[in-house]
């Protein structure tokens, strides 16, 4: 329970019955507009007042004969006392209009205003003459010795002259003219209130499930991070006992223990084999969670791509020979020179050509080819060209193949690890599906971008992008 | 409820509750018409062009307590004022703040069977947000009306009848878009909460109105020619009178 209603209303909460104000629900300047219209045409002059007896609205001409009485020492302090009396008088019953009668014979019409059964203010309506009014009053006289009979008689005249029932009707007129003025004020007060609450209450809710989301992510993050340490151990702890395996394994097929059968040297051969293997994989998972815990370490030095490319197609030569698939590399006029480490770069674009070759049949083709490639060429205006340009140059290496392709909804997934885009892939061309996992963590530990596109009409193209060397951050110069 | 003895003023608040279209407004304006002019403020709406609510309605009624009670409440003004919260699955803070500092509650259900789910949904809804004010739903006087029973397709009402024998909230009928069952829910809800306050506040010695009084006093001035029992006689189940020997 509320102790009081009146109070100021309790801005976290829909305020329901708390105290409204004349002033607050209503434009002073438009209720002195309405006013004024009501003056201009009914010629009776209209004030309001609040509940408070602060003046809200004027539509008023004094009347030669207040002037004239206000002349006089006498005169002006009882009207003084008149005015009061009509702006403060009590008003008993809501229905109940007041007339007030001034000491010049004048009458003055006091009309509560009343809003959700709630005094609200008052209408002052005068002064105006009654009918009766035909002489100069005897209280008008007495007020003051210097007032003169005819000048009072003659101004008298000139005051507007209305029934009482005309004056009820303005002022209930004027009453439904405001309550409709008041309804839309209330309406408006309390919408906007609502929706600023609403606002507040949703915002809250927000920011509740904000805090939930933030702690969901912290301990993702908190897992990622353990995953990765278990990784890291994990494959260094099998790595020890497996070279042991490929070891002696190696031994064995050297005949260092003694000569073995034809079998018994192909049985050992696929030992030695499968552990090597198993060895490629584990490497592959440690660079993988090195590269995700950022533990990998960089040697960066000044290299022009050429290096790396040129010993990637002498690397896998050989192999494409084998399968009959043509391998080029073209990187002409491209010197730029770029930080990286030449290591790393080359795992990359070994996997990149390896994978090509694994994927193209007999016949076929795969090719390098290197070069400087302005902006990012996402399709926007080329605007700002000559300052742009020079910034978001970069060094773009396309593998191309003619192989079997990958579906565009497949492209955007490869990258994850252990990803094949066919799983009966893995058994017909081998694999472990890290190994473009671990390009995209390599390229984007050199600040560059790898994506895939297609070759038409068939093959896929990786390509690569690298920053050059005089933009080692990678990234587009940043405003400010 | 406010009650102001300064300014001898006593408010209110009930709520009209319920799944979107189950015609809480049309309760609203089927109340506005039947109400007696002096009692009835103006029907404030704030609804969208396809006459759907958007924040809520309001209704002020307004009545000055007569010689029923004792002398501490004669004169006094009783106001009540009904809101509808908006139904609309999306409007979930608002109905939240319209639901603030209700004294009671009527749940507002569509009877068709296709709306069955929705009922529920809007029921736990309102269960949820009087839990999260820190109340309980048990505490909050609440009735249910199965509106809409002008329409095919409706829950019967013998199995209507026989749910509400099984709860404890009060049933009425009603369909709202022709007044019926309108008057009848109003003032189960309006009696319900009375006695609840009563409970509370000591209303009847603080003001000398004893529920029962208080209804009387409430349908006459609000313009209702009958008598208030065959009213409340019309709730199909659940609660209403209070249980035997505590009232008096």
């Amino acid at each position: 329970m509320t102790a009081d209603p009146r109070s100021t209303p309790d801005v976290t909460e829909l305020a329901i019955d708390g105290l409204l104000r004349l002033e607050d629900l209503v434009d002073r300047t438009a209720l002195t507009e309405l006013t004024k219209s009501f003056f201009t045409l009914f010629g009776i002059p209209v004030r309001i007042y609040s509940n408070d007896g602060l003046l809200l609205a004027d539509a008023s001409n004094e009347h030669e004969v207040c002037a004239y009485v206000n002349t006089t020492g006498g005169g002006r302090k009882a009207c003084t006392e008149t005015v009061r009396g009509v702006r403060t008088s009590e008003l008993e019953d809501a229905t109940n209009e007041v007339v007030h009668t001034c000491f010049t014979g004048n009458v003055y019409r006091v009309v509560p205003l009343e809003y959700d059964s709630r005094r609200i203010g008052r209408i002052i309506l005068g002064p105006y003459a009654p009918p009766s009014l035909t002489s100069v009053p005897q209280t008008l006289l007495d007020v003051d010795k210097g007032i003169e009979k005819g000048r009072a008689l003659t101004l008298l005249g000139k005051v507007p002259r209305a029934k009482p029932e005309t004056i009820t009707r303005i002022g209930n007129h004027l009453k439904a003219a405001l309550d409709l003025i008041l309804f839309s004020g209330h309406k408006s007060l309390l919408t906007s209130q609502m929706h600023l609450l609403s606002v507040r209450e949703s915002y809250r809710e927000l920011q509740e499930k904000n805090a939930k989301l933030q702690e969901a992510y912290d301990r993702l993050k908190e897992l990622d991070r353990l995953k990765s340490n278990f990784l890291a151990t994990v494959s260094h702890e099998l790595r020890t006992p497996l070279t042991s395996i490929i070891g002696y394994s190696e031994m064995l097929s050297e005949g260092i223990a003694g000569e073995l059968s034809g079998e018994q040297a192909e049985f050992v051969k696929t030992i030695h084999e499968k552990g090597e293997q198993l060895l490629g994989l584990i490497k592959g998972l440690l660079d993988l969670s090195k590269l995700e815990s950022g533990t990998m370490s960089m040697r960066r030095r000044t290299i022009v791509i050429k290096e790396v490319l040129d010993e990637v197609l002498s690397t896998l030569t050989p192999i494409a020979r084998k399968k009959g698939v043509e391998l080029r590399l073209d990187v002409e006029g491209v010197s730029t020179e770029l930080r990286a480490d030449p290591e790393r770069l080359r795992q990359v674009f070994i996997n990149l050509v390896d994978n090509a070759l694994k994927f193209t049949p007999q016949g076929g083709s795969v090719t390098m080819r290197a070069r400087m490639v302005s902006s990012s060429s996402d399709g926007e205006e080329d605007s700002g060209f000559a300052l742009m340009a020079p910034a978001l140059s970069k060094i773009e290496v396309r593998v191309m193949d003619t192989g079997i392709g990958i579906p565009a909804h497949e492209r955007a997934k490869v990258f994850d690890p252990f990803y094949q885009v066919d799983s009966s892939s893995t058994r017909e061309y081998g694999g472990t599906g890290l190994g473009l996992s671990i390009v995209k963590r390599l390229v984007e530990a050199h600040g560059g971008t790898v994506g895939i596109e297609g070759n038409e009409p068939r093959g896929t193209v990786f390509v690569v992008r690298l920053p050059p060397a005089s933009l080692a951050s990678g990234r587009p110069p940043a405003m400010g | 409820m406010q009650l102001n003895f300064a300014a001898r003023e006593v408010t209110i608040k009930l709520v009209y509750y319920g799944p979107a279209l189950s015609g809480k407004t049309t309760n609203l304006k089927a109340l506005h018409q039947i109400v007696k002019d002096e009692s009835r403020g103006r029907l404030m709406t704030l609804e969208t062009k396809d006459d759907r609510t958007l924040f809520f309605d309001m209704l002020p009624l307004t009545f000055k307590a007569g010689e029923e009670g004792g002398p501490a409440s004669h004169g006094m003004s009783m106001r009540l004022k009904v809101f509808t919260v908006p139904g609309q699955v999306l409007h979930s803070s608002t109905r939240r703040l319209v639901l603030q500092g209700a004294d009671g509650v009527a749940f507002i259900a569509d009877s068709q069977v296709a709306q069955t789910e929705n009922n529920a949904a809007a029921f736990l809804d309102l269960r949820d947000n009087v839990k999260e004010m820190g109340r309980s739903i048990k505490d909050l006087p609440l009735i249910i009306q199965f509106n809409k029973r002008d329409m095919p397709n409706v829950r019967k009402d013998a199995e209507i009848e026989q749910l509400a024998q099984k709860g404890k909230e009060p049933v009425f009928t009603a369909s709202a878009v022709n007044g019926e069952g309108v008057l009848e829910s109003f003032f189960g809800l309006l009696y319900l909460t009375w006695q609840r306050l009563d409970e509370e506040h000591q209303l009847a010695s603080k003001l000398g109105i004893r529920p029962d009084q208080f209804l009387t006093m409430a349908a006459r001035k609000l313009g209702h020619q009958g008598d208030v029992g065959t009213l409340l006689a019309a709730c199909v189940g659940g609660r209403l009178l209070p249980r035997a020997g505590k009232a008096r």
